[in-house]
């Protein structure tokens, strides 16, 4: 009886911590939000090379990359074009500052990227557009 | 405190829960289905982006990962099929938790409802479909689900943008081109769907229906019309939305709301009547939450009749209403029809 107490209380109480957390978390993991929002965004991404060039990631890249084979998962696929924001702004925008870092991590026959950067432009449903610019963490360089 | 744990220790038919688990194998199938196509492909989650929950969680050798994958689809196989159900579901939690859990990027919603579906399934002894088992599974699968709508629901209601019906406009309006030429749709018909006063009282329609639903459903007077919307309600889902296995999981687990209790009906039917033997063969097959008993101690040519679990007894067209209201695959067509002849 005890046992069957605890784990519908456990359950109970970690559910309803969820849906407070999802109140504010990026992802919002069994908080349920379906279809929270018509949110969209575009992105300019660029490799800053070490040299100080601003190279965007649709051109040639050491190693044969591509933004799309590295990225191209959870609406991250062509960020050049406007396209709608998975699962809410914070969800998209989190994925994009957290696939920055990804990248820039899984690039080894890269050696010239110092770091890469996105120029990113979103609406909040119908709201007027916003701006925020997001970095990778610097690469190692040689 | 004694009441809730006589409520929820109490000893219920899991006709219900085996029918899900039944249903619910091939919705983990087509869950795994694009895992085990990359993997196919020789992509598995780790060579694209992806971002782990925690530096802890295990991560298996691709060989391992990918036959960690096929194994929940046998599993899913078997839950279906009956083999070794309970091990079979478990298994298939296992390995559709574990495959969530690998990265952020894993998540959506409604594979963490199928999560949540897998879980209460393995907790439940369902193995045996005429069996019976303490309820308590069921009670926490039921508060689960209308977790989902109630919480979808409110979240809608107190977001202004969503009230107003901004979001769906303008969702709608960015696809406008994509209606135009991707759908049969007549010009009368997106113009419509693209109209912004469409959007003001069809948001608060899909709030109410929410709401409804996540409500609706704990009520015996109001649970079969909360059925009946949510079905309605998936279906536009699935027809207007990618929502992955998010449809099919939804309308399978309306099941867990009906009563757990079994043969409490009794249909009365003339044995010496075609009409009433060939109702029986359809009773017989399709009655997959064991509603009905079946006597053949009607009087020649008498009308079929049931006998409610209230005690009431319908004879004619509204037994039949009543009987097929109560099939799983013959209700919503047959629940109006109930509520007409009543």
């Amino acid at each position: 009886m005890y046992a069957r107490r605890a784990v519908v209380a456990g359950v109970l109480a970690l559910q309803a911590l969820l849906l407070v957390r999802g109140a504010h978390a990026d992802h919002k993991e069994f908080a349920y939000r379906m279809f929270p929002e018509a949110s969209t965004w575009r992105a300019d991404i660029v490799r800053v090379t070490t040299d100080g060039r601003r190279v965007p990631v649709d051109d040639p890249w050491p190693g044969g990359y591509r933004w799309n084979d590295l990225a191209g998962v959870r609406g991250l696929g062509n960020p050049g074009v406007r396209h709608h924001a998975d699962a809410g702004l914070d969800n998209q925008l989190a994925f994009l500052r957290a696939a920055l870092d990804w990248v820039a991590a899984h690039t080894p026959d890269d050696h010239e990227t110092a770091y890469l950067e996105a120029d990113v432009t979103y609406w909040h449903n119908v709201d007027p557009p916003a701006r925020a610019v997001y970095r990778s963490h610097e690469r190692p360089t040689r | 405190m004694s009441r809730l744990d006589d409520l929820l220790g109490r000893e219920v038919p899991v006709r219900s829960l085996a029918l899900l688990r039944t249903l619910v194998g091939p919705i983990v199938l087509l869950h795994l289905w694009p895992f085990l196509d990359d993997a196919r492909r020789g992509r598995i989650y780790r060579d694209v982006f992806h971002q782990p929950y925690a530096s802890w969680y295990p991560e298996l050798p691709r060989d391992l990962y990918i036959a960690l994958l096929v194994l929940g689809a046998i599993a899913a196989i078997a839950m279906t099929v009956g083999i070794a159900a309970r091990a079979a579901t478990i298994t298939a939690f296992v390995v559709v938790t574990y495959n969530l859990f690998l990265s952020t990027t894993n998540y959506h919603h409604n594979r963490a409802y199928l999560v949540v579906v897998l879980g209460a399934l393995a907790l439940a002894r369902s193995d045996d479909p005429d069996g019976v088992a303490p309820a308590w599974p069921l009670w926490l699968l039921r508060i689960e689900a209308a977790t989902v709508y109630a919480t979808s629901g409110t979240s809608k209601l107190l977001d202004h943008d969503w009230w107003s019906g901004a979001v769906t406009w303008e969702r709608v309006v960015r696809v406008q081109h994509r209606l135009v030429t991707d759908t049969p749709l007549p010009r009368w018909a997106i113009d419509v769907l693209t109209d912004r006063d469409f959007h003001t009282a069809a948001a608060k329609v899909i709030i109410a229906t929410e709401l409804f639903i996540a409500l609706g459903v704990w009520s015996r007077r109001t649970r079969y019309a909360a059925v009946w919307v949510a079905v309605v309600f998936h279906v536009a889902i699935e027809i207007s939305a990618s929502v992955q296995v998010f449809s099919y999981l939804a309308v399978a687990a309306l099941v867990i709301w009906s009563v757990p209790s079994t043969r409490d009906r009794i249909l009365h039917i003339d044995p010496t009547s075609p009409a009433h033997r060939r109702l029986t063969r359809a009773v017989t097959s399709l009655d997959w939450l064991a509603r009905f008993r079946v006597e053949s101690d009607r009087p020649p040519g008498a009308p079929i009749a049931v006998d409610d679990r209230d005690g009431t007894t319908l004879e004619g067209r509204r037994a039949g209403a009543l009987v097929f209201s109560r099939l799983p695959l013959t209700a919503w067509f047959a629940l109006p029809a109930r509520a007409t002849w009543r």
